[in-house]
């Protein structure tokens, strides 16, 4: 696997208690690259956060000082950065608990490098979809990733009341601006992570299609089988909150969809 | 429920039968006791009055030497035998022969007879049939009666019986269903009794909050189990990562670390499975895809053929989890071909080899035992697991020998009722 240099080179943040993992992690992490940040302690590390501009944050749940889960909610109150959480129990309680609070993704210790590389890669480009110009809308980026099957029934040619742009989505109060990736709930701007815009933006690709939580994990957080659905799950609640509750209908048994009107 | 209803070995009948019983023994003596009371009281009336008589006829037979109508005057030969007997046998003048002549069908006379004179004997007779008569009235009544309080009884202890039954239902139902999983399923008190259904319900109570206490306790025990191991762990994977690629012994660290972890892991999800804490997320899964994916993982030749695959909800990763598992130990301790085979809803898994040991087809899969040839190779975890998460699953993963040879393990996973979709490949 070749190495893939962003010309800016990435800054992580990774906040870990246990000496041999914070710096086993950071060397691996160097050798692909990274600018890679450490504390062993959660106060240190939101005050590491503030001082420097991190593109991602690797938190592990237990940590002295400030724990994981406070330090991730913490952390989203003041920005919308990409956070991996590394929980070594792995039981429903640590995971939830991180999705709830805001993370984006976990990973299970111990974890190989390259799982959590390619963790990293997966936020940083719904991070930098997120922020860049991003001339031409989504789905053709996308495109090779979906089986012809799903990809054909789903897509839908125009946008269901595009007023007068194509890149101008509404759905009732809400309005998903494709091309400044702007989202409104009633002219208001609605903050969303890179995640949960990633998210939003696969539904407004599929109005009123039915999304289920395995394609999701798969066009989202690049999953394939191995990945865990919760995350879709808790990805949807966070969403609802921002976006209205009953803009996202859960379909039993199946997954998601976008209401239309 | 109607059939429990009539259901004759049901505790509600048993103590209707029962009380039944008690009132027909209790109903029985005291008709035979009232029986007996009147009837004698009626035969003492009867001999008075016959006495009376007997004298009555006495005295005017011998103020006018005739007797009177209600009267016989006869010889003691013309009497009938028994009474003649008596007669015979009376020694004080003033005494006087008594003899029921009792003829079926419905004959009941009172003789009384005194001897008057020589070979004399004067002779009254008392019918009886109109006392005899009452008594059977009187038995009849009483038989009345009881038939009418059993109808009432009976229905009021099979309505009170029933109010125990219930209470019994419900109490099993709760059992089986903390057997089932629900830990949070108390039977709780109903109503103020305090009998020995309350005893027993408070005792299922104690037990399953003591049975969760427990689990909870080994379910907080693995999750820190799980927590000290990974986190050496992690730090001994990430940094003999980072020893050089080229190293023979750098080569080495790396193989034990991984076989270390493969075991922590492993006995960790061992664990978990057996606290009965793991819950099956369902998803709709095409079974094609996903088993083509887990055989791939599992590493090896392994074909893998699919005939009308098709899409269940089901948990993927478990599914995913126990095909790579017998995949492994297919490559592991059989032969090749490995062999996937996806039908429907059943996954088979054969190898070519010396097929599985007969004591693990007995007794099934048994942790850390490992053909004795293949000792040191695995852990003997893997078929353990896969069973683990076939019961989350709900699904039945069988263990059998070819005929021709080689070890076969078949998945069924569950299938919800219905039109099936079969998956196009």
């Amino acid at each position: 696997m070749s190495v893939i240099r962003v010309p800016d080179p990435v800054g992580v943040l990774l906040v870990e208690d246990d000496a041999v993992i914070r710096r086993s992690v950071q060397l691996a992490l160097e050798r692909y690259g990274y600018e890679v940040d450490v504390t062993g302690d959660g106060l240190d590390g939101l005050e590491a956060f503030r001082a420097g501009a991190h593109d991602v944050l690797i938190l592990d749940v237990m940590l002295p000082g400030l724990d994981g889960i406070s330090l991730c909610r913490r952390v989203r109150e003041e920005s919308l950065t990409p956070i991996l959480m590394m929980s070594a129990r792995g039981d429903a309680l640590d995971v939830v608990a991180g999705l709830e609070a805001g993370a984006d993704d976990y990973v299970v210790k111990p974890v190989d490098i390259p799982v959590l590389v390619a963790r990293i890669r997966s936020l940083l480009r719904r991070a930098t979809f997120h922020r860049g110009p991003v001339p031409e809308p989504a789905p053709d980026e996308r495109a090779t990733g979906v089986p012809a099957a799903s990809a054909g029934t789903a897509r839908p040619p125009e946008p269901p009341t595009a007023p007068s742009s194509p890149d101008l989505l509404v759905f009732g109060g809400l309005t998903v601006d494709l091309r400044g990736l702007e989202v409104c709930l009633d002219g208001r701007p609605v903050l969303l992570t890179p995640t949960e815009l990633r998210l939003l933006l696969a539904f407004a690709e599929n109005p009123g299609a039915v999304l289920d939580r395995r394609r999701l994990l798969r066009d989202v957080w690049d999953y394939g089988w191995e990945g865990d659905t919760r995350v879709v799950d808790l990805c949807v609640v966070r969403l609802r909150k921002k976006i209205g509750a009953d803009r996202i209908e859960t379909v039993r048994g199946f997954g998601y969809k976008l209401v239309r009107g | 429920m109607a059939t429990r209803l009539f259901d004759p070995r049901s505790l509600r009948w048993k103590a209707a039968a029962l009380v039944a019983l008690a009132c027909c023994a209790v109903a029985a003596v005291i008709g035979v006791l009232v029986h007996r009371a009147t009837a004698q009281s009626g035969e003492r009336a009867g001999r008075e009055l016959a006495a009376a008589q007997l004298a009555a006829a006495e005295k005017e037979f011998s103020l006018t030497g005739n007797r009177p109508a209600f009267a016989d005057l006869r010889t003691v030969a013309g009497l009938p035998a028994p009474l003649a007997k008596s007669v015979a046998e009376l020694r004080t003048p003033e005494a006087y022969a008594l003899w029921y002549d009792v003829k079926a069908p419905n004959w009941h006379w009172l003789w009384a007879a005194a001897p008057v004179g020589d070979d004399q004997v004067i002779v009254v007779r008392t019918d009886m049939r109109a006392q005899v008569r009452g008594l059977q009235l009187l038995d009849r009544s009483m038989v009345k009666a009881a038939l009418a309080a059993l109808l009432v009884v009976v229905p009021a202890a099979a309505l009170v019986a029933e109010r125990m039954n219930r209470r019994l239902r419900h109490g099993s139902r709760t059992a089986r269903r903390i057997a089932d999983g629900d830990l949070d399923a108390r039977i709780g008190r109903r109503g103020r009794t305090r009998d020995e259904i309350t005893e027993m319900s408070a005792a299922v109570d104690a037990m399953a909050a003591a049975l969760q206490a427990r689990l909870a306790a080994e379910k907080r025990f693995t999750a820190d189990v799980a927590h000290e191991l990974r986190t050496p762990l992690m730090g001994l994977v990430t940094a003999a990562g980072l020893l050089p690629e080229e190293d023979e012994a750098a080569g080495l660290v790396r193989t034990q670390v991984l076989a270390l972890r493969v075991l922590v892991e492993d006995l960790l999800e061992v664990s978990r499975l057996d606290a009965g804490a793991e819950r099956a997320r369902i998803d709709e899964v095409p079974l094609g895809e996903l088993v083509a994916h887990a055989a791939g993982q599992a590493g090896g030749d392994t074909r893998v053929r699919l005939e009308a695959p098709a899409v269940v909800a089901t948990d993927p990763r478990r599914v995913e989890r126990i095909i790579t598992n017998l995949v492994v130990n297919a490559h592991r301790h059989g032969a090749p071909p490995v062999e996937v085979t996806v039908t429907g809803a059943r996954i088979t898994v054969r190898d070519h080899g010396p097929g599985f040991p007969d004591d693990l087809l007995a007794d099934g899969p048994q942790r850390f035992r490992t053909g004795a040839a293949e000792r040191g190779r695995g852990h003997g975890l893997g078929l353990t697991i896969a069973v683990g998460h076939a019961a989350v699953l709900g699904a039945a993963l069988t263990f059998t020998n070819a005929p021709d040879g080689g070890a076969v393990a078949v998945l069924d996973l569950p299938r919800p009722p219905g039109p099936t979709r079969p998956q196009g490949t």
